[in-house]
């Protein structure tokens, strides 16, 4: 039998939030490992702070202990219940055990686990518990002994610790990096345009401030937010304070709406295309006609478009009416027409369920996060591997290293995907530069 | 004090790697714990599948051990698939050479010995804290015996893999397969000069998987997931137009010398998806790169585009049909009369064919250990000889596959199966070259 624990992802992530933000790492577990306090004891002294979760039918019970484990200690103890649950909504409820020096913390005798003064008895050998009934009442537990199937010790550690802080810093120097050494596709453009396309309201303006924020060091607002973006821009992404610019340009454009609103379908053609000049006006009704005064007739493969980004928020997502999705779907087949390569970015990941700032570093790997791609794979037909999360800057004045490398990761995407696009143009485009 | 891993967050990406993206649970730490092995077993024992890690000035040293850690005194009996192993650094990466156990691990109370038949390999003694090691995973020798002083004993659970030795035997051996593979596809050369460049045919209902095959065996040249043939899935086919995708041998390679084509997907109904007269055309070599196909309207020999008098090389040499293998059993009526009549088609021209089932859910295991013969796993087989009889494919024709569908990061395991793959199509398409008549 393998040594896992029994909690799912949302109740173990649940209490890592509860206790601060940590990882648990499972050490002990009686029916394995044996149901006496010597057998604990090997494990689990000497790991730091711990968490011992006990199983019975119908509550998950445990407690939390800052000092190391140990025949007794005096740290502070957190006690704690909830129901064992189908579904994702449950909730902790807490007892801060006495931290009077006179009583000790914690304490292991003859099998039994001691807490508090008596508050909380865990009997190893026969599988009971017992609780002064006061504390039962405050954390939700009906009175009397409880039998308890199974019992589990983790230790408890930072979830974003040094060695993952410097993991993040590493790699996104390396990120930076490589956006500015980055060549397009053999020098076949100096610049790889970036196209935003979502609904109004999804992040656009806002990924682009991101953008800008992390390679200006501080954070920006130079794309106006809060208002719906009804012009076409490109915006320039300089290196540093007064550097050069990079060789890659975000183009935020106005976004899709319901009905007759937001940007008109017909005008994605020539968006793409690269017709479509820096400030032009948007006309949700009517598109850009080559009569236009500033209508560029005969583009360059630098004026196109290279990549697109389509921009969704991660908390609205599956909520999009169908008429949006309708949309959404439409753009995209205007883009695949033109042979344009196409991710998605999923932004607002930081205020999804349960995730916290630490959980950026590699949200890929937490349940809320993936329910989202998947999500977006089945609702709207995008491949799960072109599916990226960000978070952008929206409040903070100073800039955060899990949403720096967040950013750079979807950005070093992008350029992959534009890279592919200009690769697969035809010969006759690319005046036999490839051949 | 923490009790934290000495290992860099590289270091640990590369081992986790190395078992197939294992998760380490740290669980003994000698300069916390205490140095004797006595300290260390009361933390590791029944812990399941570990990992040992012993560290010297400047080198990491490391035993998998398949299952649980062995106590005092066990006895020796055959153990399969543990190995020892240690971490090198060269240039920017890590890279971890290993070597296999054969025996249980030797546990007496201060010295812990690893064994192949009868040599020890390396040996721990933690009374004076040295280890000792006796064959040099760089150079794959055996060498008179070195004493390091270590620094650090640690000890991990491993998980999220399948601990049973064939998993562990595959996930380690992979590498040095797929390396193999690549070589030999880079050295490929269609079997006769005539043609320079072999053409394969996607074929397929919608959302089989054609597409995102394409941008798989990209991938897999290219060192990182590629999305240039544009995948997805929606009601009617993402793909409109007829593409030929050359395979560039890493970024800014050459092209090597075969191209995928990609074509949109095949629908039951008689006036959708790709029309039965443009695959001919297609297997001809009539039809053009890009060429907009229309379901209702054939191409036709005045279009400007039209190609009258295709050579060998611009022809198709090999046909794969792609199928979902969860939806191979429930092929519509017209689907399948579709492909007969297709396959009827490839048959009458002289064309190579496979079949090719993807959303293969167990990808990890259709190889053999030795990643050289198909397994015939019982999961699939009756959709294996669903196809075989309704193609009339022979068995070893029937591929399957793991596309990169869901991942970011390329696996060497999946990359494996996707060039096996690739291999067999380019072998049966020279089967049948070299069955061409002299024209």
């Amino acid at each position: 039998m393998a040594v896992t624990t029994q909690l799912t992802w949302m109740q173990e992530k649940v209490l890592q939030n509860c206790f601060g933000g940590k990882q648990f790492s499972l050490l002990y577990k009686a029916t394995i490992h044996g149901s006496s306090s010597g057998d604990l004891l090997q494990r689990c002294s000497n790991q730091g702070p711990t968490i011992t979760v006990i199983y019975s039918e119908t509550y998950i019970i445990g407690a939390y202990v800052q000092e190391s484990y140990q025949q007794i200690n005096k740290g502070s103890v957190i006690l704690f219940s909830f129901q064992r649950t189908e579904n994702s909504e449950f909730e902790i409820r807490r007892f801060k055990a006495c931290t009077n020096n006179d009583v000790d913390g914690q304490r292991c005798d003859r099998n039994i686990l001691y807490y508090g003064n008596r508050d909380l008895n865990i009997n190893i050998y026969t599988c009971y518990i017992s609780m002064s009934y006061n504390i039962m009442k405050e954390i939700g537990l009906p009175l009397g002994d409880i039998c308890f199937q199974e019992c589990e010790v983790f230790r408890c550690e930072d979830l974003l610790d040094q060695r993952k802080i410097n993991m993040v810093t590493e790699l996104s120097k390396s990120l930076s990096s490589d956006m500015r050494t980055y060549n397009p596709c053999r020098g076949l453009v100096h610049q790889i345009r970036i196209l935003l396309l979502g609904p109004t309201g999804a992040g656009k303006s806002s990924f682009i401030n991101s953008v800008k924020s992390v390679f200006r060091g501080r954070v920006t607002n130079q794309s106006v937010m809060g208002f719906d973006t009804k012009q076409f821009r490109t915006y320039s992404i300089k290196d540093g304070k007064d550097g050069n610019p990079l060789p890659f340009v975000l183009c935020d454009s106005m976004g899709l709406g319901e009905k007759e609103e937001g940007l008109c379908i017909d005008d994605i053609f020539y968006i793409l295309k690269g017709h479509v000049p820096d400030r032009y006006q948007f006309n949700s009704i009517k598109p850009i006609t080559p009569s236009h005064v500033n209508y560029i007739d005969c583009p360059l493969l630098k004026d196109r478009i290279h990549c697109v980004a389509f921009v969704l928020d991660a908390n609205t997502v599956e909520n999009l009416s169908q008429e949006m999705v309708a949309k959404i779907k439409r753009t995209r087949r205007e883009v695949i027409k033109c042979g344009v390569v196409h991710v998605v970015l999923l932004t607002y990941v930081e205020d999804l369920h349960l995730i916290t700032k630490a959980d950026l570093v590699d949200p890929y790997r937490c349940m809320p996060v993936k329910f989202k791609i998947e999500a977006v794979h089945r609702e709207l037909g995008f491949p799960l591997s072109d599916i990226f999360v960000v978070s952008n800057y929206t409040l903070e004045w100073e800039l955060s290293l899990s949403k720096n490398f967040l950013i750079l990761s979807s950005l070093k995407q992008m350029l992959r995907a534009a890279d592919d696009f200009l690769e697969d143009l035809p010969p006759e485009e690319t005046d036999g530069i490839l051949k | 004090m923490a009790v934290t891993t000495r290992l860099t967050w590289k270091e640990e990406k590369s081992l986790q790697k190395l078992l197939g993206h294992a998760s380490l649970t740290l669980l003994y730490k000698s300069s916390v714990h205490g140095y004797s092995i006595e300290n260390m077993l009361q933390r590791c024992t029944y812990q399941g599948s570990t990992i040992t890690l012993i560290y010297t000035k400047n080198n990491i040293f490391g035993a998998f051990i398949l299952g649980h850690y062995p106590k005092i005194g066990e006895k020796s009996e055959s153990l399969d698939s543990s190995f020892c192993f240690s971490l090198q650094k060269k240039d920017n990466t890590i890279e971890i050479p290993t070597f296999p156990f054969n025996r249980v691990p030797e546990i007496t109370a201060n010295r812990l010995a690893f064994y192949f038949c009868d040599y020890t390999l390396f040996c721990l003694n933690t009374e004076l804290k040295q280890i000792v090691i006796v064959y040099r995973l760089e150079d794959k020798a055996f060498t008179t015996p070195k004493r390091f002083h270590y620094l650090e004993c640690e000890v991990f659970r491993v998980e999220g893999i399948k601990d049973d030795s064939c998993y562990v035997r595959r996930v380690t051996r992979v590498t040095q397969h797929r390396e193999h593979l690549l070589a030999e596809l880079r050295a490929y050369k269609p079997s006769t000069c005539l043609i320079p460049e072999i053409r394969i045919l996607m074929l397929g209902p919608v959302g089989s998987g054609k597409s995102t095959f394409i941008n798989s065996v990209k991938s897999v040249f290219q060192g990182h997931v590629i999305r240039q043939a544009i995948a997805g899935s929606d009601i009617t086919s993402i793909t409109e137009q007829y593409r030929i995708y050359s395979i560039k041998d890493g970024k800014d390679g050459i092209s090597l010398p075969f191209m995928l084509c990609d074509s949109p997907g095949l629908e039951e109904k008689e006036e959708a998806g790709l029309c039965i007269d443009d695959i001919s055309h297609i297997l001809k070599g009539c039809i053009p790169d890009r060429y907009q196909l229309n379901p209702q309207k054939p191409i036709t020999p005045s279009h400007s585009t039209f190609i009258t008098s295709p050579s060998l090389k611009e022809r198709i040499h090999c046909v794969a049909y792609v199928l979902d293998v969860n939806s191979v059993n429930h092929l519509p009526c017209k689907m399948v009369k579709k492909f007969k009549r297709v396959q009827k088609e490839v048959l009458h021209l002289g064309i190579a064919h496979v079949a090719l089932l993807t959303k293969v859910d167990n990808w990890d295991e259709i190889l053999q250990d030795d990643f050289l013969n198909m397994n015939r796993s019982m999961t699939y087989e009756s959709q294996i000889m669903h196809v075989s009889k309704m193609l009339n494919i022979p068995i070893s024709n029937i591929l399957m596959v793991g596309n990169y569908a869901s991942e970011c990061e390329l696996n060497p395991l999946k990359d494996v199966l996707i060039l096996s793959v690739l291999r067999q199509m380019l072998r049966a398409t020279d089967d049948f070259l070299e069955d061409l008549p002299l024209e």
